[in-house]
């Protein structure tokens, strides 16, 4: 296992590093001068207001849950790819019909203004 | 013991370790975006098992899509809640509840210890078998796990299943519009009863909507 | 061509569906200012009969002439059992389907998304009883269940609906979840996930535990019999949640009560057929081989159990109910008991039990779309009637309304000469047959009991008037709902009045199940 993923867990160890680096650099290296001014939240430059659990519109919800199911679609069509030339016709065809569903789902939101930023 | 085997089981250790942490942070905090935090914890866990298992392909689409995906969703939902998504402390029923939960651990500590009895078990009985000549350990295709093994197996001997997933997706589509799309003037705002309006409602009330 | 045909149930529903929704999509224009076509009941109903056609079409054409079927082996497997099924429940979605056009537009909750929901899930349903691997069954379970949880929370606006939807959905998942660790077990113990292998494999593992040698397919060895064992328990938890038996009931008056009233007639009609569907085949399919299993002789004697006790309690607390809803809802539990007491017979006598089901199923199905859609009729815009009060007095007022949901709750109760009385007849004989003499009395003495509250309601439409200042309920006009209460109440009679055809009907599906 080690051997085929080595260069992956590689790229995470150095990446982690990395950042650790910085992260630790700033802390050590840098000068402090706090003030009860400096320790507030930062808000773009300007007073914070508010507590910081903002209620969200259920469109998001919508938006959110029409985003995973066509992600979960947009998996399947992935190892197709990578097979399109030897499945033939077989292949071909039943993933069209799997994306005639699917095109039909995303007419179906469409139409029904699932999709529309209401106000 | 050699390196390699080591190696592997120090990288189990490790990914369980951290799953489970993941798991307990997800169902033992009150706030709920650090349990979703949690959950996310478990999640790249459960993804590094996989790959372990030369599972590479699932441990990518665990994180595109569980990681990716579902933990966001999971942030929506606690967002659209607001402030009240904090749960206040219940003190109901506490008496039952401890029982409730004293059972459940003794029942996971039971299915645990069986476990760990089945595990010794097993690896005496394959070393009796291996002893014997009659068994050896499965060899694995050299592309196992890969997005080429899992593409030729999707689309040749699970045709089925998966055109029928195509309806599963879609009622999952229309199930949403249906339940969170808002229209009619019956809004988002009232798709999602305050607690009070829940224990006001009766029958009759009901029967007048 | 030969597959097409042999799908033909599910093509015309899903392609019926998916018409539909384009349709329904291309008439709401730009998604503002919709207004639902009122064809669109009748269109999700032509729909679900077509589909129902369709599997007549193949049973009478002969399922075992059709070649070429090896394509879908082990996923789905097509034969009279699923054809029985597949018929069996386009009709139940059809009649609800034509309740609903008649419910939703009066109680204005009407959006076009609702029939789209029910039909995919009673295709969902279809592809559960067709089901002959674990994949497919989870495909077709989730494709059901998430269609009627949606459809439990159709009414946006209610609380109660919201309530009711979000208890059913976090406890069907869970269940769900039981079901899968379950079937995970069994995969870990065999190798298999397919039902036929599966069945193969614990069967070897069983005569292997019985004979004390460590005959299992894989290294597990003789280890391999408890985690059947464990695999077994939670998958039976999962599927007895799914049919609303007694420890696994919590959710089913609320979710029904909560649902519109067509939405809960499908789940008491079709997620319940479905489910037994599914039951059986697990049950006798992978499980089936008692006389070599020392540890799964068992289930008999725990479905059993959970027969008597869902018989009993269901009946005992649906006599305290004030809604009618409420109390239809614990009768479809008590039916799931009686079913349950044919599940034990089938231990015995296979095709006597499962065709006794099957005949009940039948008959249960078109009786209890009639009794909600005799629920709805009682009520108007503004006016749902859901209480006994509101139904004091229908009989006298407004007889073609109440005539039809006697009727039905005569055959829901067994009464004589209806459809009702010849399920439990034919599954009480099962039983009998099959030597659970106790069992068939507790079944007996149940559905006595359970007569109770039917006639109670009975009481109400005909011997007592509204209360002073109590709203007098008033029937909505619907000619959805009038073809529904006719098409139930002719099979309702048809039924009753010849049994014995619908019997050995449901006694060529029951023995496709053991090859025959």
């Amino acid at each position: 296992m080690f051997a085929t993923y080595g260069p992956m867990f590689l790229l995470l160890t150095v990446a982690a590093l990395i950042a650790l680096l910085f992260y630790t650099g700033a802390t050590v290296l840098g000068p402090k001068n706090p003030t009860p001014d400096k320790m507030k939240p930062y808000e773009c430059g300007s007073e914070s207001s508010g507590g910081n659990h903002l209620k969200l519109s259920v469109k998001f919800y919508l938006t959110a849950i029409l985003f995973v199911v066509f992600d979960i679609e947009a998996v399947f069509i992935y190892p197709w790819a990578v097979h399109f030339k030897t499945l033939g016709w077989t292949g071909l065809i039943s993933m069209f019909s799997f994306l005639a569903v699917v095109i039909v789902a995303l007419v179906y939101c469409v139409k029904k203004g699932a999709l529309e930023w209401e106000k | 013991m050699s390196t390699d085997i080591w190696l592997g089981w120090t990288y189990f250790i490790l990914c369980a370790l951290f799953a489970l942490v993941g798991a307990l942070a997800t169902i033992s905090s009150a706030n709920p975006i650090r349990g979703a935090m949690g959950l996310l914890m478990m999640i790249l866990s459960i993804a590094g098992l996989y790959l372990s298992l030369h599972a590479q392909f699932l441990a990518a689409i665990q994180l595109i899509v569980y990681a990716g995906a579902i933990v966001v969703l999971f942030l929506f939902v606690i967002m659209l809640l607001g402030p009240s998504a904090q749960a206040p402390s219940d003190s109901r029923a506490r008496f039952p509840r401890a029982i409730g939960a004293g059972l459940f651990l003794l029942l996971g500590a039971g299915v645990v210890s069986w476990l760990v009895m089945l595990g010794q078990h097993i690896s005496k009985e394959t070393a009796r078998l291996a002893a014997a000549g009659t068994w050896k350990p499965a060899t694995v295709p050299s592309d196992f796990g890969g997005i080429d093994a899992f593409g030729k197996e999707l689309f040749t001997k699970t045709l089925v299943p998966f055109e029928l997933s195509s309806a599963l997706l879609l009622v999952a589509v229309i199930g949403a519009i249906a339940v969170a799309r808002s229209k009619h003037g019956d809004g988002a705002e009232k798709a999602l009863p305050t607690a009070a309006a829940l224990t006001e409602a009766t029958p009759k009330e009901e029967a007048s909507v | 061509m030969n597959l097409f045909f042999a799908l033909s149930p599910f093509l015309t529903l899903a392609l019926g569906a998916l018409l539909l929704m384009v349709a329904e999509a291309a008439a709401a224009g730009n998604g503002r200012g919709e207004k639902v076509r009122p064809g669109l009941a009748l269109g999700a109903a032509l729909t679900c009969f077509a589909s129902c056609a369709a599997a007549a079409g193949v049973w009478f054409y002969g399922v075992e002439r059709i070649e070429g079927l090896d394509v879908l082996q082990p996923w789905l497997i097509i034969d009279r059992f699923t054809l029985f099924f597949a018929g069996l429940l386009a009709l139940g979605g059809g009649l609800a389907s034509l309740l609903a056009g008649g419910y939703l537009p009066e109680h204005q909750i009407e959006r076009g998304e609702f029939y789209a929901l029910l039909l995919f899930s009673t295709l969902g349903a279809l592809i559960l009883a067709a089901a002959g691997d674990v994949l497919t069954l989870f495909l077709g379970l989730e494709t059901m269940s998430l269609g009627v949880y949606a459809l439990t929370a159709f009414r946006r606006a209610s609380p109660r609906s919201a309530e009711a939807a979000l208890k059913y959905f976090l406890l069907g998942s869970f269940a769900a979840a039981l079901l899968l660790f379950g079937f995970a077990l069994l995969y870990g113990a065999t190798g298999h996930t397919d039902l036929a292998g599966l069945g193969q494999a614990v069967k070897t593992i069983a005569s292997g535990a019985l004979s004390g040698q460590a005959a299992g397919p894989t290294t597990l060895g003789a280890a391999a019999g408890p985690l059947v064992l464990f695999g077994f328990i939670l998958v039976l938890a999962g599927l007895v949640f799914k049919v609303s038996a007694v420890p696994f009931h919590m959710w089913t008056p609320d979710a029904y009560e909560g649902a519109p009233t067509p939405a809960t007639s499908f789940m008491a009609v079709a997620v319940k057929a479905g489910a037994f569907a599914v039951l059986l085949r697990v049950l006798l399919v992978c499980f089936g081989d008692k006389q070599s299993t020392s540890w799964a002789n068992g289930w008999p004697a725990v479905i059993a159990w959970i027969a008597v006790l869902t018989m009993t309690v269901a009946n005992l607390v649906a006599g305290r109910q004030e809604s009618a809803k409420r109390m239809l809802a614990y009768s479809s539990i008590a039916h799931a008991g009686y079913l349950l007491v044919g599940v034990v017979a089938t231990s015995r006598d296979g095709t006597a039990g499962t065709s006794g089901i099957l005949f009940y199923l039948l008959g249960y199905t078109v009786a209890t779309i009639g009794a909600f859609g005799g629920l709805i009729l009682a009520g108007h815009r503004g006016a749902e009637a859901v209480s006994f009060e509101d139904l004091a007095g229908l009989g006298r007022r407004h007889p073609a309304a109440a005539l039809p949901f006697a009727l039905f709750l005569l055959s829901l109760a067994g009464v004589p000469p209806t459809a009702g009385f010849f399920g439990k007849w034919f599954i009480l004989k099962a039983a009998m047959e099959g030597g659970f003499s106790v069992l068939t009395v507790v079944a007996f003495l149940n559905s006595v009991l359970g007569a109770y509250y039917y006639l109670k309601v009975l009481v109400y439409l005909y011997m007592r008037e509204p209360g002073a200042g109590a709203p007098i309920a008033t029937p909505m006009k619907s000619g959805y709902v009038n073809v529904a209460l006719a098409v139930s109440a002719f099979f309702v009679v048809l039924i009753g009045l010849d049994p014995s055809r619908s019997l050995s009907v449901a006694t060529r599906a029951a023995a496709s199940l053991f090859g025959g």
